[in-house]
């Protein structure tokens, strides 16, 4: 089997790894559809470079060794300023034609002719520079050579795609690993508190997109720069259709399919990966790629083999909660006045927070003991709701910046409890909060009913749900 | 003696005449046009413009194989060698040329059935 066909049974295979994973979510086939990829567009890379740098053909002298240098270069430069071949190629056939015309001058010489007149003629048998130029063109770019391009394009801009995100997390990893160990290490030092492993996790929208940036650029130049090597076309000449295909392929990656924590800066740096991707496919693109090595592509291996150690060890990002029984030390007031005890039932309520299966944040507000029914034991209250207040970063106590809840939900009277949830994760600005359960008295005036319950949130969906979020969501749920 | 056949009736048997020199060996382009020169006794002058793009085509097709190395008598050159699609393809194309030139000299006149 000769190379082609291995290269074109590796990336097939490589595609058809992919399929059966994605059908059956086998995880084997997904690494080794990714390798196979992997390792062809590399190699796709690596055959095309040469075609596009036209430095292994240097001029032929021989055609300015004879004499006939002048009237030759600027036959050559015509024909070539048609050809728009790689410069690989344009510098192929510049030496073989340059080859020819020496033989000929030389062999016209031998019957008699002089330099100039053998000049001319060999020139005159070659013909118009211009058609010789288009006929070469249009035997170098056919449209067999077109689908190759197009096909080994998209195999070699997957591989770069994946080689380009590998590269940029393990590189990211590697500098945050390295600054929040330095960042710890100087508060150890400073505080004596020991040194608290980086949350990596924290920045998991940011170093995902910001991969995936550098991996549309990489996927982009690999994709242009192979199928412009394999259709025998100019890198820039391929650049337009790649980067609006690629442009509009990015726009919706970033828009609508990462879905993760969102906010400003995560935003902005999805909305960055097709502006990555157009600016790779139009900023210097006859520029040749660095050459990726075997020991390139076994580093980026074994850096991946790491992440997914390093974030196995970090684990996935979880909400913090926090509960507080006293809620007067945390400026609790400014939610409104507690509650006279004597309206209250005798045991208190207490708040517990947690997660409910639609991703809204649940406060539920019990009975410290069940001898009685909720109802039973807040019937002199009513219009009872939960209040979703900004806390400080640290959820030491509530955010005094603000006079009024950010949110409020209804509370469902339940069995034993008084339930209210808040979709947090649909809302921009939520950050630290906490949540206070509040009903209107029996003189008309509204008191909190409950210690607070505390916890910080974060946007999660697609750029698209960011931007189309309710900007008030408190009006919005009133 | 008829002069040189050019022009029209030369188009279309580039390729024939490129495929069945290289049949014997590989050659570079000026070569190659040398040898159809010296093969048809000077009645074949391929148009040297025309025959470029012709092998490029060739090579493109998968009929030839291309490759540079320093040639016997003088400077590296590139040399074209025929394939074996190329030589399934010379077949093709000299059964057609028979058939083609068969039919020619019937309607032109002297050949009977």
């Amino acid at each position: 089997m000769n190379g082609d066909r291995l290269l074109f049974t590796a990336y097939i295979a490589g595609f058809v790894a992919l399929l059966v994973a994605s059908v059956g979510l086998l995880i084997t086939a997904y690494i080794a559809g990714f390798v196979a990829l992997l390792v062809a567009s590399v190699r796709l890379v690596r055959r095309s470079e040469p075609r596009l740098d036209g430095g292994q053909f240097p001029a032929s002298p021989r055609a300015s060794e004879i004499g006939a240098g002048d009237a030759v270069a600027a036959y050559l430069d015509r024909m070539s300023g048609v050809l728009r071949l790689p410069a690989g190629d344009v510098a192929e056939v510049r030496a073989e034609l340059s080859d020819h015309l020496a033989d000929s001058i030389a062999s016209l010489e031998a019957e008699g002719l002089d330099r100039e007149r053998a000049t001319r003629e060999a020139l005159a048998r070659l013909g118009s520079a211009d058609e010789l130029g288009r006929h070469l063109r249009h035997a170098h770019q056919s449209t067999r050579r077109l689908l190759a391009g197009v096909g080994g394009g998209v195999v070699a801009g997957t591989g770069g795609v994946l080689l380009g995100y590998l590269g940029a997390m393990a590189v990211t990893v590697a500098v945050a690993l390295v600054l929040g160990l330095a960042v710890a290490l100087l508060t150890a030092l400073l505080t004596a508190i020991g040194v608290p492993f980086p949350d990596l996790t924290y920045y998991r929208t940011e170093m995902i997109a910001g991969s995936l940036a550098i991996a549309a650029g990489t996927g982009t130049r690999f994709a242009i720069r192979t199928s412009a090597g394999l259709s025998r076309r100019t890198p820039r000449s391929m650049a337009v259709p790649w980067a609006i295909a690629l442009g509009i392929g990015f726009s919706c990656l970033a828009v609508f399919g990462i879905r993760g924590p969102q906010g400003w800066p995560d935003v902005i740096v999805e909305l960055c990966i097709p502006v990555v991707a157009v600016a790779a496919a139009t900023v210097q693109i006859d520029r040749p790629m660095p050459h990726v090595g075997r020991w390139g592509v076994a580093i980026v291996v074994i850096s991946v083999i790491g992440i997914g150690f390093l974030f196995g060890a970090v684990g996935s990002a979880s909400p913090m909660w926090v509960q507080t029984d006293d809620a007067w030390y945390m400026h609790a007031d400014i939610a409104g006045p507690m509650a006279p005890s004597a309206w209250l039932p005798e045991t208190g309520l207490s708040s517990r927070i947690g997660e409910s299966g639609d991703g809204a944040t649940q406060a539920r507000f019990v009975l410290n003991t069940t001898t009685t029914p909720i109802a039973t034991a807040l019937a002199n209250w009513h219009d009872i709701r939960g209040e979703a207040w900004h806390g400080t970063l640290g959820l030491e106590s509530l955010d005094t910046h603000y006079s009024s809840p950010f949110a409020i939900e209804p509370a469902d009277i339940q069995n034993d409890a008084i339930v209210a949830s808040f979709h947090f994760d649909l809302m921009r600005h939520a950050g630290a909060y906490w949540l206070f359960l509040t009903g209107v008295g029996p003189d008309g005036r509204r008191y909190v009913l409950s210690q607070g319950g505390g916890g910080v949130a974060s946007f999660y969906g697609s750029v698209w749900d960011w931007l189309t979020a309710t900007q008030d969501w408190l009006t919005a749920t009133q | 003696m008829p002069g040189p056949i050019r022009g029209q009736l030369l188009k279309g048997t580039t390729t024939l005449l490129v495929l069945t020199v290289l049949r014997d060996g590989e050659l570079y382009g000026y070569e190659i046009a040398q040898r159809i020169r010296e093969r048809s006794g000077g009645a074949f002058v391929p148009s040297e413009g025309a025959l470029y793009p012709a092998l490029h085509a060739l090579e493109a097709g998968g009929a030839l194989d291309a490759s540079w190395r320093d040639s016997d008598r003088g400077p590296r050159r590139r040399y074209y060698k025929i394939t074996e699609k190329g030589l399934g393809m010379l077949e093709a194309h000299a059964q057609e040329w028979a058939s083609f030139s068969l039919g020619m000299a019937r309607a032109v006149g002297g050949v009977e059935r």
